[in-house]
């Protein structure tokens, strides 16, 4: 957990919530530790499209030592991105993305996502849908 | 999960003069939601009156403006209970005074620590069909018609549960392990009633109303034929549930539930196979439906369990796929199994 590419910030006073299943199913809070936020950024290696999560995988060098970590990041339904305005090929392998999400409380490697910025572009993945809503 | 961050910023309070209701000791709270896409129309604004805990509510217009007018002179805690989140207070010792008229402007953050896809999606598409207006749509028979495809919502003001002993324990249990074992972590249907907001589509006809919905198991089926509950049925996880109208209100009445389900969103309430549940739904307009929750049973409440809810029409959404066993890695992320 070094590098300016791994930093994680604890929370002082994080609210924790978690609701039951909505789109989703899970129990957030017994998966991740909102109180460990991480930001991860790397290259696309996979997407699994699937239900009742997307999870997006991508490779985070550590600054220090040059070792690449394969990082598992958890998204929300394909129902729920779609209704955001993502297609299951909005990233392609090899795309270097920002993501911002809370780390896995029980498996190495692996994270939510609350948001996912393309570096090429800059663009918030998901804001696609918001931006025209008024 | 869908919801919007805590976070929220009172921009201005200031008091100014209001008129008329100096005599009568209320005032009020007037301002406007917003989030970082803009005004948010629909939301409730729940304000409680800190020495008398009474409490008074209203939502806000497509604007995001709103107004709690005759409230009592004091203090209050001003929430916004948007989905699924805790209401946990957002501005606190906002002062009413006689007469006058506080200004409060709430705007929510989309500061959420849930999971990209599961969060904003709701009030975006809430605010893009803001619009809808009309009358409520009636079948040829002159019922009405409560077919669409509705983005469902929370109770702005929902009450405690009255729980006995072995169900208060059971419940504290539950909120202690963050529902890891929710039946909906394991694919399995989690919940019979109408509180999960998300979409649900009812298609009506004469015979039977049929809703459908992105969680399992996918489906209810309402009959509207007369037929009544069968006899010595086995439990099911959604019941046995028939539906006659009271006016133009449909009341639906379900019994023969298994004890397996959690009930109500974010709540989680165990209770046994005595549970009735008894909805009723009233679309007043073309782009509501009215939506009164009544939860009964002897073997765990010790008083019926209320939720009261306003959905709203969503007419360019569908209902989509959603096999939940297709890759649920849940129990192994979470340690459940």
């Amino acid at each position: 957990m070094r590098g300016a590419f791994l930093t994680f910030t604890f929370m002082a006073a994080a609210i924790a919530w978690h609701g039951s299943p909505a789109a989703a199913h899970h129990s957030f809070a017994a998966e991740f530790d909102i109180t460990k936020p991480v930001t991860l950024t790397g290259k696309v290696t996979k997407i699994e499209w699937t239900n009742p999560h997307a999870f997006l995988f991508i490779d985070v060098p550590d600054t220090q030592t040059g070792a690449v970590t394969n990082w598992e990041i958890e998204m929300g339904s394909p129902n729920g991105l779609t209704r955001l305005g993502w297609t299951r090929t909005l990233l392609r392998a090899g795309d270097e993305v920002t993501v911002e999400g809370s780390l896995g409380r029980n498996k190495a490697n692996l994270a939510n996502a609350r948001s996912v910025v393309m570096t090429a572009t800059g663009k918030k993945l998901g804001a696609a849908s918001s931006e025209g809503a008024q | 999960m869908k919801w919007i961050g805590v976070c929220v910023v009172p921009l201005l309070l200031v008091v100014f003069g209001s008129n008329g209701s100096a005599q009568s000791g209320t005032g009020g709270i007037r301002g406007a939601v917003t989030s970082p896409d803009g005004p948010v129309s629909a939301a409730p604004i729940r304000a409680k009156h800190q020495s008398t805990g009474r409490v008074f509510s209203t939502t806000s217009a497509n604007s995001g403006q709103f107004a709690l007018t005759d409230l009592p002179a004091g203090i209050y805690e001003v929430s916004v209970p948007q989905i699924g989140l805790a209401t946990a207070p957002f501005v606190q010792n906002v002062n009413v005074e006689a007469g006058q008229t506080t200004s409060l402007n709430i705007a929510l953050t989309k500061g959420n620590q849930g999971v990209l896809g599961d969060d904003n999606a709701y009030l975006v598409i809430r605010n893009k069909y803001s619009n809808v207006r009309g009358a409520a749509p009636r079948l040829a028979d002159g019922r009405p018609d409560l077919s669409g495809v509705w983005n469902a919502n929370v109770d702005p003001n929902p009450e405690p549960a009255a729980l006995l002993p072995w169900a208060n324990d059971v419940w504290r249990n539950r909120l202690s392990t963050s529902f890891r074992d929710h039946p909906m972590a394991l694919c399995l249907p989690g919940d019979p009633t109408p509180t999960p907001p998300v979409f649900y589509k009812f298609v009506q006809t004469r015979g039977i109303l049929v809703l459908l919905f992105e969680h399992e198991p996918h489906y209810r089926q309402i009959f509207l034929d007369g037929r009544v509950h069968p006899q010595q049925a086995d439990p099911t996880w959604m019941g046995h549930s028939v539906g006659k109208w009271d006016g133009d209100t449909l009341v639906v009445d379900t019994t023969g539930f298994n004890d397996k389900s959690w009930l109500i969103f974010t709540v989680g309430l165990p209770h046994t196979e005595m549970l009735h549940m008894v909805e009723r739904y009233r679309r007043p307009d073309l782009g509501h439906l009215l939506v009164d929750l009544r939860l009964e049973d002897p073997g765990a409440f010790t008083k019926p369990v209320e939720r009261h809810m306003t959905w709203e029409l969503a007419p360019g959404e569908e209902i989509l796929e959603s096999i939940c066993t297709e890759n649920n890695k849940f129990p192994e992320y979470a340690g459940v199994k």
